[in-house]
């Protein structure tokens, strides 16, 4: 290996022309692997995306969709929805990553199955089962009427409640995986001494491991927010009429009106928020890497 | 549990339900498709095959799986090569605008699908190819290749640039470098990456959903449009299809996890979400 490197090296900062003419001919063909992407990325991603924004400036679209009420409101339902789904989806993503943190081995893989479960399952799969657990008389409200809380079956579907669940169970796993990694950055020795100096169970956990996880739980909450706002098959699936989100406000441009530069000016304005908090995620998982190394 | 203090036994007892919540919705789809009724429930009322032959007894679902199926395997094949290729490319070489290449590799996991949607639906009507599977198999492609790109990227992780360097220097050409050097490294990692795409291409749904036509319709569009309708034993069927899909991925996903003794490998992966 050593002497591959010392044989191999000099030829890359001799100056062109200079080295073998072998080494040069591979320096070209390692081009020839990055051109297909590049090549299909540019013709299959970034010119129908230009189209897009270019088709987005015709008929004053921004100002026109900026003012539908009701693109208002779907804003107003994505912020409250995603808001909504992303601190149930901490709370109770935080909850899974501890006890990951905290199970043996045997059992931690067992209960990463788990957790990636509806990581693979499909949206509409889930919808569907949700929305056979959810129907009038579905296991749920047997159950709620069995324990004697409801006389009748009560409406959990297609309804702002039903869109929230099915957004938290879809979001679950990518909430668990950045909470799981920064608490296994936590040197178990901080535990340890603050238990021998006396301290109880409680403010170890409010002490030491809340404040440690604080990057994981915040890269955690900035991802499934990300997510939750591009959701678009569950508020039609399992919501009502007023659950519509920004993304099925697309669609509604697009497929109903057809209006195709109204359509493309909100899909701007949708990237661009995303694109705007991935900015601030990488930034955020950034300061979370210094800090363990600090 | 490493210790057995209350606290912790309050934790476990606190997290039953939330891993209950992740767990049952998927665990009812199988049941509910072999359930012997007219109607959906659950539980089960009894055992029977009906559904599921009604299913494979009715074109518009057989040909939706035949349709999802077809896309998957463009979306497989090209993620495959371009992805595969594109993380050999960029092991171990530093040039100017690397970066940037990354980026737009990465690019298509974090735009909104609905974007997407829309910019295909316009781009494919534009070039006329509308009508077909093709378009739809494409546009699943450029959202599956980051995955095969970023599971071929962590398989090469472990590879020395230095060995593909000393092969060279004694003598072996660019094809017998990616034979012998880089194909037995990244087998796990393409392989993966194809049950990724295959994964990321049979549950797409908005991207199909903007792009189909009578003779293009996939599995989730067709479970999208009856779903809204009525929830009917064949949809049941279909999601246990999806399902087993599913637990294929799944099993040989935690596989992969116990081989590298490191279940923070797979966070990377997690980055794009279909929704």
């Amino acid at each position: 290996m050593t002497a591959a490197t010392l044989t191999v090296r000099p030829q890359g900062r001799r100056a062109p022309g200079e080295g073998n003419p072998k080494a040069r001919r591979r320096l070209s063909g390692w081009w020839l692997l990055l051109a297909p992407i590049l090549v299909f990325d540019v013709i299959l991603f970034l010119t129908p995306l230009g189209k897009l924004v270019a088709s987005s400036f015709a008929d004053n679209a921004y100002q026109r969709v900026l003012e539908d009420p009701l693109v208002l409101r779907s804003l107003a339902n994505t912020l409250s929805i995603s808001l909504a789904s992303t601190i149930v989806t901490v709370v109770l993503g935080y909850v899974i990553a501890l006890v990951l943190w905290r199970a043996g081995n045997i059992a931690r893989v067992v209960l990463f199955a788990v957790v990636l479960l509806p990581f693979w399952t499909g949206i509409l799969v889930k919808n569907f089962a949700w929305a056979v657990l959810l129907q009038d008389n579905g296991i749920v409200n047997a159950f709620l009427q069995g324990i004697g809380l409801t006389s009748a079956p009560i409406e959990l579907l297609h309804n702002r409640f039903a869109v929230i669940v099915g957004l938290v169970h879809c979001l679950l796993p990518y909430a668990v995986f950045p909470i799981f990694s920064s608490l296994t950055a936590i040197d178990d020795r901080l535990g340890l001494a603050a238990r021998s100096l006396g301290a109880r169970e409680g403010s170890v956990f409010r002490r030491i491991t809340l404040p440690l996880s604080a990057p994981g739980i915040s890269a955690a909450g900035l991802l499934v927010f990300i997510i939750s706002t591009g959701f678009f098959i569950t508020p039609v699936v399992m919501g009502g009429p007023g659950d519509m989100m920004i993304a099925n406000q697309i669609d509604y441009y697009a497929r109903q009106l057809t209006d195709f530069s109204g359509a493309a000016a909100l899909a701007v304005v949708l990237t661009v928020m995303v694109s705007i908090m991935v900015a601030v995620y990488q930034r955020v998982l950034k300061a979370g890497g210094q800090h363990e190394d600090n | 549990m490493k210790t057995t203090n209350p606290q912790h036994r309050v934790l476990a007892l606190l997290s039953v339900p939330v891993f209950l919540f992740l767990v049952i919705p998927t665990a009812i789809v199988v049941p509910v498709a072999l359930n012997d009724s007219r109607y959906i429930t659950f539980p089960p009322e009894g055992f029977s095959f009906a559904a599921v032959a009604g299913f494979f007894g009715d074109k518009a679902w057989t040909s939706a799986l035949t349709a999802s199926l077809q896309s998957a395997g463009i979306a497989v094949v090209i993620g495959v090569l371009l992805g595969s290729t594109a993380a050999i490319g960029l092991h171990g070489r530093k040039f100017p605008g690397r970066s940037a290449v990354m980026g737009l590799i990465l690019a298509p996991m974090i735009v909104p699908t609905v974007v997407l949607a829309l910019a295909f639906y316009q781009f494919f009507i534009s070039i006329g190819m509308v009508g077909s599977i093709l378009p739809i198999g494409l546009a699943h492609a450029v959202i599956a290749t980051p995955y095969v790109y970023l599971t071929t990227r962590a398989a090469l992780a472990g590879l020395n640039p230095a060995l593909v360097r000393s092969a060279q220097s004694l003598g072996a050409g660019p094809l017998s470098v990616l034979r012998h050097v880089y194909l037995p490294i990244i087998l796990p990692g393409l392989i993966s990456g194809a049950l990724f795409a295959f994964s990321v291409s049979i549950d797409e749904t908005v991207m199909s959903l903007f792009m189909q036509s009578p003779s293009a319709t996939t599995l989730p569009v067709k479970m999208f449009t009856d779903i809204q309708f009525n929830l009917t034993p064949k949809i049941a069927v279909s999601s246990a299809l999806l399902v087993s899909v599913a637990t294929i991925g799944l099993l040989l996903q935690v596989m992969f996890v116990l081989r590298r003794r490191s279940t923070a490998r797979m966070l990377p992966l997690a980055v794009s979400a279909q929704t």
